[in-house]
């Protein structure tokens, strides 16, 4: 229709008995724009600092497969989006101005005719979640890398995957996923990000421990040229740099030479894993004998290395250890709680956390997960906590 | 599959636009539909209080610095046709920092072409 003219604007006012002495000069004659019940437009409501992020001018990515809950993601932030019903209407209007910004322009025009560009009753509401990290390592899994010398056929591409393959099948920000490939020590290789096969990679560990036992090196200081000129022969060398980088922190000396201080715990987990594959459950004094006999001359095992990665039996006679490991479990809370206490009843929160310490949102304590989970009761004077509902 | 928000490309930075909250639903008169018809004048009294005329209602609210503020998503076209699946693309087209309240709900609101005086 034709655009509102100041008559038509003065006439309503004066049937509306409204003074116009009382109001701004500028009036905006609101109009639906043509795109406006198309919904081709929505609102996402922001959480602190996604405003400011994309005033940067950084990207919110939208994540998820058909099967999946979508999931936003910020370069370093993931978070659930749900949508909020309000029972109201929601009317965005671009060139709207508010009563400040009419008065600092006093010469702006009398009639501003301001086109509302959509409406909605709702909007995407979003909530920070933890990253769904875990296919991460199931994808890594599909082809772990054994060697160069692995009879493998090296024709599956389809298994490899690289850093913008993982951006588009991962529910979590680049640097989250980033951060976990970190975590689980995967390497690129050939520009495809890969995990080591365990066997192949405590091969490599067992080189390096070997040249530092027989070059009778201090566990901080393995020097990273040293290692390559010996093993290098052996394996690639990015391998050897890896293996060291997994199990060691590196540093430079002043001479500006690459050095690792290796991490004892680091390195009688993997060897106490290596033991522990291999069977059902161990006698546990048995266990720490050979576990101590097996990692490095000078490194002492000690049973909280172990956290999240066995779980000793201590009701049982003799005393017994299994492998299990956090990694292995479901990523979904209730999913962990059932899959935990099913594998036992009853647990004690030292012997628990290790198992659900992941799960513990932004400020979430383990304290308060166990609440929400869990039903506590003492049993000998000791706390335990177990299912809340049957376990099927 | 993943739908990226790209910012719009705009001279200097995001636009800002402003959220109007009315009760109750919008609902066309003309069936033609909603698009190019008015809605009503928004004036602003001396103090800042906004006050809507839409048909024979005035509705008088307020002006409300959002504590969350809201981005305008614009859908882009699906992508290309072929094997993976069509992918849908919003854009971040604008922010909205601010919203008019109306809170009075007197009946639903009708859109009116108004008579010429």
């Amino acid at each position: 229709g034709a655009m509102r003219n100041r008559e038509e604007v003065d006439a309503t006012l004066q049937t509306a008995k409204l003074n116009p002495a009382e109001l701004l000069p500028a009036v905006h004659c609101l109009s639906f724009g043509p795109q406006a019940g198309t919904g081709e437009c929505c609102l996402l409501q922001l959480e602190p600092g996604l405003c400011a992020e994309l005033e940067a001018g950084n990207s919110l990515v939208i994540r998820g497969e058909k099967h999946e809950q979508a999931v936003l993601c910020s370069k370093d932030k993931t978070y659930d989006m749900k949508i909020a019903d309000t029972s109201n209407m929601l009317l965005f209007i671009p060139g709207c101005k508010t009563p400040e910004q009419l008065k600092a322009d006093e010469a702006s025009c009398n009639i501003i005719h301001s086109q509302i560009a959509g409406f909605s009753s709702n909007y995407w509401e979003l909530r920070r979640c933890r990253p769904k990290l875990k296919k991460l390592r199931k994808l890594l899994m599909e082809d772990p890398y054994e060697g160069p010398d692995s009879q493998k056929d090296q024709t599956l591409a389809f298994s490899k995957y690289t850093t913008e393959d993982f951006l588009s099948l991962i529910q979590a920000s680049e640097e989250e996923i980033l951060c976990h490939l970190q975590v689980i020590d995967a390497c690129k290789i050939e520009g495809y990000w890969r995990i080591l096969e365990f066997d192949y990679e405590m091969k490599l560990l067992n080189h390096v421990t070997q040249l530092i036992d027989s070059e009778s090196w201090s566990f901080s200081k393995v020097p990273l040229r040293t290692c390559l000129e010996e093993l290098g022969s052996l394996e690639p060398k990015e391998m050897i740099e890896h293996i060291l980088l997994s199990y060691g922190r590196k540093y430079i000396d002043d001479a500006g030479e690459v050095y690792f201080e290796m991490r004892e715990e680091k390195i009688c987990r993997a060897i106490a894993q290596m033991l522990l594959q291999n069977a059902v459950k161990f006698n546990l004094a048995e266990f720490q004998e050979v576990w101590q006999q097996s990692v490095p001359e000078g490194m002492t095992t000690r049973l909280d290395q172990l956290k999240g990665l066995a779980l000793v039996d201590k009701s049982s006679r003799p005393e017994t250890i299994l492998l299990l490991k956090v990694e292995d479990l479901p990523e979904d809370n209730q999913e962990r709680f059932n899959s935990l206490f099913s594998i036992r009843e009853k647990w004690t929160e030292a012997d628990i956390t290790p198992y659900i310490q992941d799960l513990c949102a932004e400020k979430q304590t383990v304290g308060a997960l166990l609440t929400k989970y869990a039903r506590s009761s003492t049993q000998n004077g000791v706390k335990v906590y177990n299912s809340r509902r049957p376990i099927s | 599959e993943a739908a990226s928000l790209a910012r719009s490309e705009g001279a200097g930075g995001l636009a800002q636009w402003v959220l109007v909250e009315l009760q109750g639903e919008v609902e066309p008169r003309q069936s033609g539909g909603l698009a190019g018809s008015l809605l009503g004048d928004l004036h602003y009294t001396r103090e800042g209080i906004p006050v809507l005329i839409v048909g024979h209602h005035i509705l008088y609210g307020k002006v409300v610095q959002l504590e969350k503020p809201f981005a305008v998503l614009v859908k882009r076209g699906a992508g290309e046709p072929g094997p993976a699946e069509p992918r849908t693309h919003y854009a971040v087209t604008a922010l909205i920092k601010t919203k008019l309240l109306f809170k009075t709900r007197p009946k639903p609101i009708i859109t009116n072409v108004p008579k010429k005086a």
